[in-house]
């Protein structure tokens, strides 16, 4: 697989300029090279873009996304916080065709047949490839929680997905009544966005409090023994949110038993608990079309070549974002946007002999705690030894003085407005 | 050159502000140099590693929030920015991370790019 990746760089100057001047000869056929791209979210919207700006015109771009509007799962706690508008987390993808060219068809990919080299989209029609990228984030496992499925999932959200979910939840946060009871069952490891339970937490509770409703409490059942910056949360919890939120590790709660949508009961090992919401995000595996197309291994997850985001398993498809296995990267909506342009310029490294670099990686996530407090964590990446390993991580302190939380929490938003014009300015 | 506007309005913070002149006396003569001849070769590169950036700082040149404009500064200015983030002497754990892989070369292509882009 190095073959196709691992060519070009550090060539010398000359040779260099030379590159840049054929960019733009395609070296497939006489025809434009096609890249099909599955998935409108972080990895897939910053894929199709990049590929289509940085290749002005030479390739051939079509973006399968069923949705014409995008919300973002990122700053959706924020929403249900109250300190963002659904509007301002909406997002459409107009000026990808209209500044970069990228053909938008608004349907379900239905499969993708490997032989053919073509998608087959929900009505039947098919797209044809030369590099596909499959970029379709997550799907739920409805049965990893007992009592509860897809059916459920009005009377139990998830919200774990883009979209409707997040306002179902928020509804539902807001008629939590002074003394109900919130129980957020949190999911196993891999999952979407590791900080983003926590999050959540946080932000049901600065939604309580603001409403007068401090005598109300979130349960967190939690398979996992520990937590993505969880002294920070836990500081915030106990600085800002006393007695409101509760978390328990297997050890206390002894295992999940079930739940029952129809009376909003929650039973563990010890204790049973009558809510007023309970949101469940289950556990969670790479996104359908992958699994269909068997791109994925036995843990539900999508191999790839570290070098490169292409699958391992298919030398014509390129996998990103949460469906991807990205070894030390976390599943987050930066990740995707990053591991999208090293795809993106492997791709027109392949297709249209544009000069290719090394390939780099970068996330931080950011989480807010409370008005003006929020945290970081985040690390640099790069491919070693067979897989995207963290270079260099840093991560907020507890303790920190209120100016530097405040400055975080301005990154946050300023890294928002930043990530949402890199995908769909 | 308008140096130091862009980035002292931020002295708020905790950032340690790079002292462009020293940076623009002896020791940069030879920076400088090797600055102008990589950077005519270095687009495809600067546009690589530009893309990193532009998860958080906005190409048009726009700015929220705490993520700074960056587009339209002097090379010799951004230079110094990146390299005193490299050198873990700027505060700012996201941008010393960033900066902490990138080799000189790279930082010059980099400025050559962001340089470019002010001026359209
Ligand atoms: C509550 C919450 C908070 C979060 N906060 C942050 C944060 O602060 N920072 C951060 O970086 N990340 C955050 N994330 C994580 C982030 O949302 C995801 O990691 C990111 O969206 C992953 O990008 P993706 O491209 O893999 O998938 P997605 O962004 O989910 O995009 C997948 C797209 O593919 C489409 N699709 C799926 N299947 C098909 C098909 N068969 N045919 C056509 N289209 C299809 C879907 O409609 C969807 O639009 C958060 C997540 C959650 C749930
Ligand atoms: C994760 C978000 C993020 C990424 C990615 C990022 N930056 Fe930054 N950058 C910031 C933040 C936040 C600041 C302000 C830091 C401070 O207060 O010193 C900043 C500051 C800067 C500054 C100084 C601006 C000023 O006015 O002082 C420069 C120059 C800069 N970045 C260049 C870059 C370059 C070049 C890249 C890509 C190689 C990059 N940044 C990637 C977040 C980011």
């Amino acid at each position: 697989m190095g073959r196709l990746t691992r060519r070009t760089f550090l060539q010398s100057s000359a040779a260099v300029a030379g590159a840049a001047a054929f960019s733009a000869v395609p070296a497939i056929g006489q025809a434009k090279p096609r890249v099909v791209v599955i998935g409108g979210g972080a990895g897939g919207t910053t894929a199709a873009k990049y590929i289509a700006r940085d290749s002005k015109g030479a390739i051939d771009v079509t973006l399968v996304e069923p949705l014409k509007r995008y919300q973002t799962c990122f700053h959706s706690n924020l929403y249900l916080g109250g300190y963002r508008s659904y509007d301002s987390i909406t997002h459409g993808y107009e000026k990808l065709t209209s500044a970069y060219g990228v053909k938008m068809n608004h349907q379900w990919a239905s499969a993708i047949d490997r032989d053919k080299k073509q998608v087959v989209l929900a009505d039947g029609s098919r797209l044809s490839y030369d590099r596909l990228v499959v970029s379709p984030g997550i799907a739920l496992k409805y049965d990893s929680v007992p009592g509860w499925g897809k059916e459920h999932e009005v009377a139990m959200p998830h919200a774990w997905l883009p979209g409707e979910q997040t306002q179902i939840l928020k509804k539902r946060l807001d008629a939590v009544p002074d003394g109900g009871v919130i129980v957020m069952i949190a999911p196993p490891n891999p999952f979407r966005c590791p900080p983003g339970p926590y999050e959540r937490v946080s932000m049901m509770a600065h939604a309580l409090k603001a409403a007068g409703k401090s005598k109300s409490k979130i349960i967190v059942i939690d398979p996992k023994e520990n937590f993505s910056k969880q002294g920070l949360f836990q500081e915030g919890w106990e600085k800002y949110y006393k007695g409101m939120v509760e978390w328990l590790g297997p050890k206390v709660h002894d295992g999940l038993k079930s739940v029952d949508p129809k009376t909003n009961t929650v039973v563990t090992g010890f204790e049973t608990y009558k809510a007023a919401l309970v949101n469940v995000i289950p556990a969670q595996t790479a996104g359908t079309i992958a699994i269909d197309a068997k791109l994925t291994n036995a843990g539900g997850f999508c191999p790839i070549d570290a070098a490169s985001m292409k699958s391992t398993v298919d030398p014509n498809i390129y996998v990103l974002g949460d469906a991807s296995i990205a070894g030390d990267m976390p599943k987050s909506g930066f990740s995707a946007n990053s591991q999208a342009k090293v795809a993106a310029l492997m791709i027109r490294g392949e297709l249209i002999k544009a000069e290719t670099f090394p390939a780099r990686y970068a996330n931080t996530c950011w989480s807010l705690i409370e008005t003006d407090d929020a945290v970081k964590v985040g690390g640099r990446y790069e491919a070693k030894d067979g897989k995207i390993a963290a270079t260099e991580t840093f991560v907020s302190k507890t303790g920190e003085s209120a100016d530097l939380r405040k400055a975080t929490q301005a990154e946050n938003m300023g890294w928002y407005a930043g990530i949402s014009a890199d995908m769909f300015g | 050159m308008g140096a130091g506007i862009a980035w002292k309005r931020r002295s708020g913070r905790a950032s340690k502000p790079v002292t462009v002149m020293y940076c623009m006396g002896s020791g940069l003569g030879f920076v400088l140099g090797s600055v102008s001849a990589a950077q005519a070769d270095n687009k495809a590169l600067g546009q690589f590693l530009a893309s990193e950036c532009t998860t958080c700082h906005q190409l048009s040149g726009e700015s929220t929030g705490g993520i700074p404009p960056i587009t339209g500064w002097p090379k010799s200015q951004f230079i110094a920015v990146l390299r005193s983030y490299r050198a873990k002497e700027r505060d700012n754990e996201v941008m010393q991370t960033i900066a902490g892989r990138l080799s000189d070369d790279e930082i010059a292509a980099l400025a050559a790019f962001f340089e470019d882009l002010g001026k359209k």
